[in-house]
């Protein structure tokens, strides 16, 4: 079995583990990336639309572009990739983590003092949300249509139903409306939308395609192919409508209903997860609960902007680095804790005694118009600002300064108003 | 009484309806018409259970009885008939209609002699019907009613699973099972009990009536537990659990891999398997039947074993012997993630009496994998082929055993499916010679313990086939042994490392949650995989937590370019996965 002795190994070579590399190749570490797939680049390669990079470059690329960015970086700095490498077993031993990969070369063990897991997320199952009826040929998620359509030229159907009003959903739908699928609607739960605004417009009302709000799929319908589904509107609180169940025909059904991180493998090596986030327990740095292991990127929790994501893989870089360089961390955590308004929250607690401004990121469980987001340590608030409209389907970004916190202990009440 | 008096009797309770029946060596025919499929069932139970009664036919229609379908369903069999009766595609001993595990257990032990045998399979792969979707329980025979074949069978069965697993290499555990008795066990029948009687009986008499059961049902080594013992045994269990009952013999497997490495062994001593074989049809001389007719032509024949599970009473009526109708009867079956492994250690349930009509039988297994299963539920259907799921099915799995293991991440679901079991009216083994057709032999109404018993039934078959007339001259060069597809899963990293050397798709994983590589997919497409679902049968490839969303299209690829069909023709069972090109390009 081959050695490879590194300081870092990052696993996952889509837009956050790239951009984790790059950071920490440019700060001198000796850091292998490792990509199961064939290319490098992530879910970005099927994302063929545009509208990436647009807080990081100031403009609007289309996903591979924005990923070449990255892989002519990593290529730059002369970082060793490892492609078609599978992570089979991680292990910590005398200090350091183990990792045995195969390749179709093959059999690798990177002996490593850090790692970096940036191993995205997936994509939620009809299962997930209790659809009934049948599993036939004809029922895919949004990603594996995006997929064969844009990299194999493959149509899914000619008269699909679109499961889901997020911006996966609504991205969907345009590209099969624009490659000829004859008929399509869109269904959702949520009165409306739950995307990002432009991709409303530029998705769906340019085009005319048709939707149905407060509407969810029961069954699906057909033995060995779809032959439609059975769709049932339903009340504010997502409970089928008794009644209004109606057939609708169709030969495809496609689920964009959420994003889950890829968590497991964390999971299973110990590392506490989060129940809100399904990712797993970081600190501000996005250190995982087990030593020197980092978590970055959608692993984290689905962001709505690969901006936000690679942010992550920057913060976590100049972790790995504090890391290494054994800076001193603080006697006790300090825990950050979501308020009633709160969803979901990334980081969970800060655990350094120094270092940069701390970015969380959140999810307000409600809407609200002329928001208060506040931060506050004990009966202090030692943070706040103002947003417009906050929502559940914008993930919040905001920046606190480390020194309004110091050495202090107790812990950190993170809300909306 | 006699026989037709006793019928006459059950059928006086639904004076009004227009029934009538008839009675041909000790099998009721019944006629007429009722209000719902219920009533249709009820019927048919009824009679079931009168002593004396060898079979229920149950002709009588209810309100909404598929008429059209079934004509259709008849008239696409003439004519497929009408078209094939005259080609022969080969002649046989023994042809097993049915490539379920039962049809594979006995083609495998029928390969052991000196004959030519074929299994005829209606579907693209073995083990799609209600082998697919069981969960996999080897029961030990302590449920199964006292004086039925199934519990013979099923006793005579479940012990021969180690030997089986042992020369078939598939996975089996014997995990043993443990039975709870809460105080929910008799609440129905709590007001009798006042006070602290109830809990005495709970936790002295009731564990003691099992063991008793299990006694008299032939399966020794039951104890009973009580105290902290049953948290050793299994540390999730409820907490108000009183006693429990532990029996040693149940076992798990995952039934398609149990009916895939009976058929790759069959096939290895010389047993023809034809997949997208339906049978439509038999030429008879005088009673009996001399060849079978098929989409693929006719097989002729000196025996017939018909053992097509949920379609076995058509089979039966084509061939001349209606002696059953089949009832189907669908259960739900919900999985959970590889990380809930460690909340089961055992085949678990809860005793509650009396049970409930739709749960009866379900509990909560791990799986050979490491998987979590709740379930079945057990609700009668009127078509066969109705897998479909009622999410309020799922709920009312979720709700029922959470009791039992209130602590188990229920979030981690990953799937739920449905299979139907081919239940008859006498709710018990029929494995005889036909009794109009001698030289057809029954082998239905294989339900629950089916699996279980499939060693002990395939065994039992084959004494009836020998008192039928079938001579059996043992093969010298029989080979019991199967090899499993390689699993880079069980794999030391030493030897991934020599396969990778030899084939480097050795290396290549394609489906991640699972770890499959490229080169067990191709090596199931190389033991008769055609399907998408046919290679996650043989590899587990898209059963993990993503369930194909990741691989589905890798796989599609690999088996387009192996068997050379078009990406967009490649089959998930008997569908296309895939539709058509996009706008602009051409096939």
């Amino acid at each position: 079995m081959k050695e490879i002795r590194k300081d870092v190994v990052v696993v996952g070579g889509g837009p956050s583990g790239l951009a984790a590399t790059a950071k920490l190749a440019e700060l001198g570490y000796d850091v292998a990336l490792v990509e199961s797939g064939d290319e490098l680049g992530g879910i970005l390669i099927q994302c063929i639309h545009d509208g990436f990079g647009t807080k990081l470059f100031g403009k609007a690329l289309s996903g591979p572009e924005f990923a070449g960015n990255f892989i002519e970086k990593v290529r730059g700095l002369g970082t060793d990739t490892f492609l078609q490498t599978h992570v089979t077993s991680v292990e910590r031993r005398d200090g350091h983590w183990i990792l045995e990969a195969v390749s179709p070369k093959e059999v690798i063990k990177f002996i490593s003092k850090a790692i970096v897991y940036a191993t995205g997320c997936r994509e939620r199952t009809p299962f997930e949300i209790l659809v009934g009826g049948t599993r036939p040929a004809g029922v895919y998620t949004a990603g594996m249509v995006q997929r064969l359509v844009n990299l194999y030229g493959l149509l899914p159907g000619k008269r699909v139903l679109i499961v889901g009003g997020g911006d996966v959903g609504m991205i969907v739908a345009r590209h099969l409306y624009l490659e000829g699928v004859e008929d399509l609607l869109v269904v959702f739960p949520e009165p409306w939308f739950v995307g990002l605004p432009r991709n409303v417009q530029q998705c769906i009302l340019d085009f005319g395609i048709p939707f149905r709000p407060r509407t969810i799929v029961k069954e699906i319908v057909g033995k060995e192919k779809v032959k439609g589904a059975i769709l049932v509107k339903v009340d504010e609180n997502w409970r089928p409508i008794k009644g209004t169940e109606e057939f609708y025909p169709c030969d495809s059904v496609v689920f964009s209903v959420g994003l889950v991180p890829n968590a497991s493998k964390l999971e299973e090596l110990g590392a506490d997860i989060d129940p809100r986030t399904r990712g797993p327990v970081v600190n501000e740095y996005f250190e995982t609960t087990l030593k020197g292991v980092f978590a970055v990127g959608n692993l984290l929790t689905p962001f709505d902007y690969v901006d936000d994501a690679v942010e992550t893989a920057f913060i976590a870089a100049e972790g790995v680095s504090k890391f290494l360089n054994n800076e001193p961390k603080r006697e006790k955590p300090l825990p950050i804790r979501p308020g009633r308004k709160v969803r979901l929250y990334i980081p969970h607690r800060i655990e350094w005694l120094q270092g940069r401004d701390l970015t969380l990121f959140f999810r307000p469980s409600v809407e609200e118009a002329n928001a208060k987001i506040s931060l506050k340590l004990g009966d202090q608030e030692v943070y706040y600002t103002r947003r417009p409209y906050v929502r559940p389907s914008l993930l919040e970004r905001i920046v606190l300064p480390r020194d309004r916190i110091g050495e202090k202990d107790g812990e950190v009440v993170l809300d909306v108003e | 009484m006699s026989l037709e008096g006793k019928v006459k009797k059950v059928l006086e309770k639904y004076r009004g309806r227009d029934l009538s029946f008839t009675i041909k060596d000790g099998v009721v025919f019944l006629y007429g018409q009722v209000d719902t499929y219920d009533e249709w069932v009820e019927i048919g139970l009824e009679v079931g259970k009168i002593k004396g009664v060898e079979g229920v036919v149950n002709k009588v229609v209810w309100k909404g009885f598929p008429e059209e379908k079934i004509r259709e369903k008849e008239e696409r069999r003439k004519k497929i008939f009408e078209e094939n009766k005259d080609k022969t595609v080969g002649s046989y001993d023994v042809l097993i209609i049915g490539g379920g595990v039962i049809g594979t257990a006995i083609a495998r032990e029928l390969s052991r002699y000196k004959l030519k045998v074929a299994i005829l399979e209606k579907s693209t792969d073995i083990a799609t019907g209600t082998t697919k979707a069981n969960n996999g329980m080897i029961h030990s025979g302590i449920e199964a009613p006292r004086n039925t074949l199934k519990r013979r069978l099923n006793v005579k069965g479940c012990r021969m699973y180690e030997q089986w697993a042992r020369e078939l290499n598939f996975k089996y555990k014997m995990v043993g099972s443990v039975w709870l008795i809460t105080p929910r066990t008799l609440e129905k029948y709590r007001k009798y009990f006042p006070g602290p009687l109830y809990t005495l009986i709970l936790k002295y008499v009731l564990p003691y009536v099992v063991v008793l059961k299990a006694w008299l049902n032939g399966v020794p080594g039951v104890k009973v537990v009580r105290g902290s013992k049953i948290f050793e045994l299994e540390p999730y269990a409820a907490r108000d659990t009183l006693a429990a009952v532990y029996v040693p013999w149940t076992g798990i497997v995952e039934p398609y891999e149990v009916a895939v490495a009976l058929a790759e062994n069959a096939a290895k001593n010389g047993v023809e398997i034809f997949t997208n074989t339906e049978v439509v049809g038999f030429l008879k001389d005088g009673e009996r039947v001399t060849g079978v007719v098929t989409n693929r032509g006719t097989f002729l024949c000196r025996y017939v074993v018909n053992a097509a599970g949920l379609y076995a009473d058509e089979i039966a009526e084509m061939a001349g012997s209606p002696e059953y109708t089949i009832h189907p009867r669908r259960g739900v079956i919900v999985l959970f993630h590889k990380t809930t492994g460690s909340y089961v250690r055992h085949c678990l349930a809860e005793i509650v009496l009396p049970q409930h009509p739709r749960t009866k039988g379900g509990g909560i297994n791990p799986t050979p994998n490491g998987n979590v299963i709740w379930g079945p539920t057990a609700v009668e259907v009127p078509d066969k082929e109705d897998v479909s799921v009622d999410p309020e099915e799922v709920q009312l799995i979720l709700t029922k055993y959470s009791t039992i293991l209130s602590e188990f991440p229920k979030q981690k679901l990953i799937r739920y499916f449905a299979g139907v079991r081919a239940a008859t009216f006498t709710e018990d083994f029929v494995i005889r010679p036909a009794k109009w057709v001698p030289n057809l032999l029954h082998v239905a109404g294989i339900q629950s313990p089916g699996l279980a018993s499939a060693p002990a039934i395939a065994e039992y078959a084959i004494e009836k086939l020998a008192e039928m007339g079938l001579e059996l001259q043992e093969k010298p060069d029989f080979n019991p042994y199967r090899e499993p597809i390689p699993s880079l899963r069980d794999m030391k990293p030493s030897d991934v490392e020599e396969l990778i050397k030899k084939d480097p798709r050795w290396g290549h994983v394609v489906c991640e949650c699972e770890l499959v590589t490229e080169a067990e997919i191709l090596e199931a497409v190389k033991r008769g995989a055609r399907t998408l679902d046919a290679v996650k049968r043989r590899t587990r490839a898209g059963m993990g937590e993503c369930q194909g969303g990741r691989c589905t299209i890798k796989i599609a690829m690999i088996i387009s370019r192996e068997l050379g069909v078009p990406f967009s023709q490649v089959l998930k069972e008997e569908a296309p996965l895939f539709n058509g090109y996009v706008r602009g390009e051409s096939e």
